[in-house]
């Protein structure tokens, strides 16, 4: 089993560079840190900062250009396209700043998709994701297309979808960007409670005031690590860019 | 079996969703598979009706004349078999005894059809009679419903009897028996002696029971004599017939007179032979069925192509969500794959049902012969998987490809 020493996510120097009409554009250039089981950690910066791009390789969405990713144990590099699937089914839960939920499917039906993909019993399927969509308070808005849901309510059908599966990690992409404030907070609330229950949660967004109310903070700046600690502080911090300005 | 369902009821939600658009998409598919249905429907129909209405011999007969089977010579080559000697009655009694020859039916007929009338009714001039032996029955594969058949005693006595088809005894005694009822062929008198049992129409078009069949003797009477004469013989048993056709043969031609190397101056069928040109036509018909049915497959296939194109680029945000959420590419593939196989099996099976329709409404309403053959079915249905999965390949693979990070950034 996994040794308990042994962190969640392990990146070295894990660099993403994308080659656009002749130039490279540096998306992240050699970030390295550890996240434990069961830490809650914000990956804060401005806008093109490399914060998507980081989260698609920490979800195993995307391959580095060089730089290790170790997850659970496992060399995330060497693994083929099925292999990260499987990966990406079983211990990643994603949510997604634009939700991304299948309009023509029902709430219950979108919550069970990696249920599917797992090749779980339609009958053991339906109980799981009814588990899930009560656990985040939508018991009676199941049978509900996402269109006809509140903003709110749908980031919460893709916060079940993202928890059916009982992964090792939570990965949210700008998971309030869409919402008002008050949803956007109550949405905050619903990851601290996850996370009280034992969920590992990376949370990426580009509001220092979100990120301050994380435990942990990583700041990204031009692909590169900037500061790495409590939520808070790391929330504080200028770039050299932004003081010089 | 999970699994199965689930890409069912996904390939049903997409039909679901666009069901308009999904239908004109079959289209071709529903043409082709109709097509294949509704002409092999018609075919195998006549193939049927043509084997059973054209088998005027009966089983293990062939017969000698010196005209060639209908349908086997042009209208060029008449003046080449007119111009051949008649087969005379002696010729014909002198094909008794071959070893593998079990009867001899010789028959004198007039070169046009005739009139059969009793005092106050006749029929049209369209009954075909005949001058014939007792073996013509067999030879026939004419069967009695009432009274009886030519006798040698018919023969030997010059008495003058016929025997009716149901079609002329139906005209002129309608409602009775005509047993012992006297007609009239050329002014001459005839007594009603028996009736044949029915036998249907040639595709409906000609009956084939307006005949009367009279002795021969009694025949030429009323008829004069028509040096010409058909002969038919009936094999000991019908895998004989090789043999006999060869003993009839070369019989045939010494009694005729032929040397060595002279061509045959009379013909010989049988069954298979009547029926062997119109086989032959309905195969061509079959082989243009195929062609336009191959060419509607195709189109119907592109059409299938096309519309899994637009779908997956209609849906590559959602390929991209299902493959971050854990989505192999081969169960994208599959799930593509089937959706395409379910499309055109959907189609498949709308055009078997319209070309099976086609088929039992040509023959409730027109009585044409149609009969739908199940293997017609079966090829259709999976020439449309076929052409499904054959052209839902490239789309689903095309989807299978997509990028996760880039598909779920499309709008
Ligand atoms: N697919 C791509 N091709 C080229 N450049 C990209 C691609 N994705 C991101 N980038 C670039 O990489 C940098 C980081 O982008 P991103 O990770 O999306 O930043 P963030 O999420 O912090 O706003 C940006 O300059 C962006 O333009
Ligand atoms: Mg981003």
């Amino acid at each position: 089993m996994t040794d308990t020493h042994e962190p969640l996510i392990s990146i070295d120097r894990l660099a993403r560079h994308y080659f656009v009409g002749g130039e490279t554009v540096r998306a992240l250039d050699g970030v390295s840190f550890d996240i434990r089981h069961g830490e809650w950690v914000a990956i804060v910066g401005q806008s093109g900062s490399g914060k998507s791009t980081l989260m698609n390789l920490l979800g195993c969405l995307d391959t580095a250009t060089s730089g290790t990713y170790r997850l659970n144990g496992a060399d995330v590099e060497t693994l083929s396209d099925d292999q990260l699937a499987d990966l990406r089914n079983k211990e990643i839960g994603f949510v997604f700043q634009t939700f991304q939920l299948l309009p023509r499917a029902s709430a219950l039906a979108n919550v069970e998709l990696p249920l599917i993909y797992r090749g779980v019993s339609r009958k053991e399927r339906r109980a799981t994701a009814e588990q899930a969509l009560r656990s985040v308070g939508l018991a009676n808005r199941m049978h509900h297309r996402p269109n006809e849901l509140s903003g709110g309510q749908r980031q919460r059908v893709a916060i079940a979808r993202a928890l059916v599966g009982e992964p090792s990690l939570l990965l949210a992409d700008e998971p309030t960007g869409n919402l008002d404030s008050q949803t956007g907070e109550e949405i905050v609330r619903l990851f601290g409670e996850l996370n009280a229950r034992g969920h590992t949660i990376i949370l990426v967004t580009h509001e220092p005031r979100l990120a301050a109310r994380c435990p942990r903070a990583i700041k990204l700046m031009d692909g590169r690590v900037l500061g790495d600690g409590p939520g808070a502080e790391v929330a504080a911090l200028q770039g050299p860019r932004a003081v010089g300005t | 079996m999970t699994r199965f369902l689930d890409n069912v009821a996904m390939a049903l939600g997409t039909l679901r969703a666009n069901p308009l658009r999904s239908l004109l998409t079959l289209l071709g598919i529903v043409i082709g598979a109709g097509t294949v249905v509704a002409m092999m429907s018609l075919t195998e129909g006549l193939r049927l009706k043509v084997t059973t209405d054209f088998a005027m011999l009966g089983p293990g007969t062939f017969q000698v004349q010196k005209w060639p089977a209908p349908g086997t010579f042009g209208h060029r080559d008449w003046r080449k078999y007119e111009q051949r000697r008649p087969i005379t009655r002696e010729q014909g009694e002198g094909l008794r005894g071959l070893p593998h020859v079990r009867l001899v039916s010789i028959e004198e007929y007039p070169n046009r059809p005739e009139i059969v009338a009793t005092r106050e009714k006749a029929t049209r001039r369209n009954v075909e009679v005949g001058g014939v032996l007792p073996d013509y029955l067999e030879a026939n594969g004419v069967a009695i419903a009432d009274g009886r058949f030519i006798t040698d005693g018919d023969v030997a006595l010059g008495r003058r009897v016929v025997v009716l088809g149901p079609d002329v005894a139906d005209l002129l005694f309608p409602g009775r028996s005509p047993l012992g009822e006297e007609v009239r062929l050329r002014g001459v008198p005839f007594e009603v002696i028996g009736v044949g049992q029915r036998q249907g129409s040639i595709l409906g078009l000609r009956s084939k029971d307006a005949w009367a069949m009279m002795p021969w003797p009694a025949y030429e009477v009323a008829f004069g004599r028509n040096a010409n004469n058909n002969v038919a013989l009936v094999a000991n048993t019908p895998e004989d017939m090789p043999k006999a056709i060869d003993e009839v043969v070369t019989r045939l031609r010494r009694l005729r007179g032929l040397s060595p190397g002279d061509e045959n101056d009379f013909d010989y069928y049988t069954n298979e032979s009547a029926t062997e040109t119109l086989d032959q036509l309905i195969s061509m018909i079959g082989a243009a069925t195929f062609g336009v049915c191959a060419l509607a497959l195709l189109v119907g296939g592109i059409g299938i192509m096309n519309i899994m194109l637009v779908s997956v680029t209609e849906r590559t945000r959602e390929i991209g969500v299902r493959k971050a959420l854990g989505a192999r590419r081969g169960r994208i593939l599959a799930q593509f794959l089937f959706e395409a196989v379910t499309l055109s099996a959907l189609g498949g099976l709308l055009g078997v049902l319209l070309g099976a329709g086609v088929a039992v409404g040509l023959r409730e309403v027109m009585s044409v012969p149609t009969s739908i053959p199940a293997w017609a079915v079966l090829l259709s249905l999976f020439t449309a998987c076929g052409a499904g999965l054959l052209f839902g390949i490239y789309p689903a693979a095309r989807a299978s490809r997509l990028d996760p990070v880039e598909a779920m950034r499309t709008e």
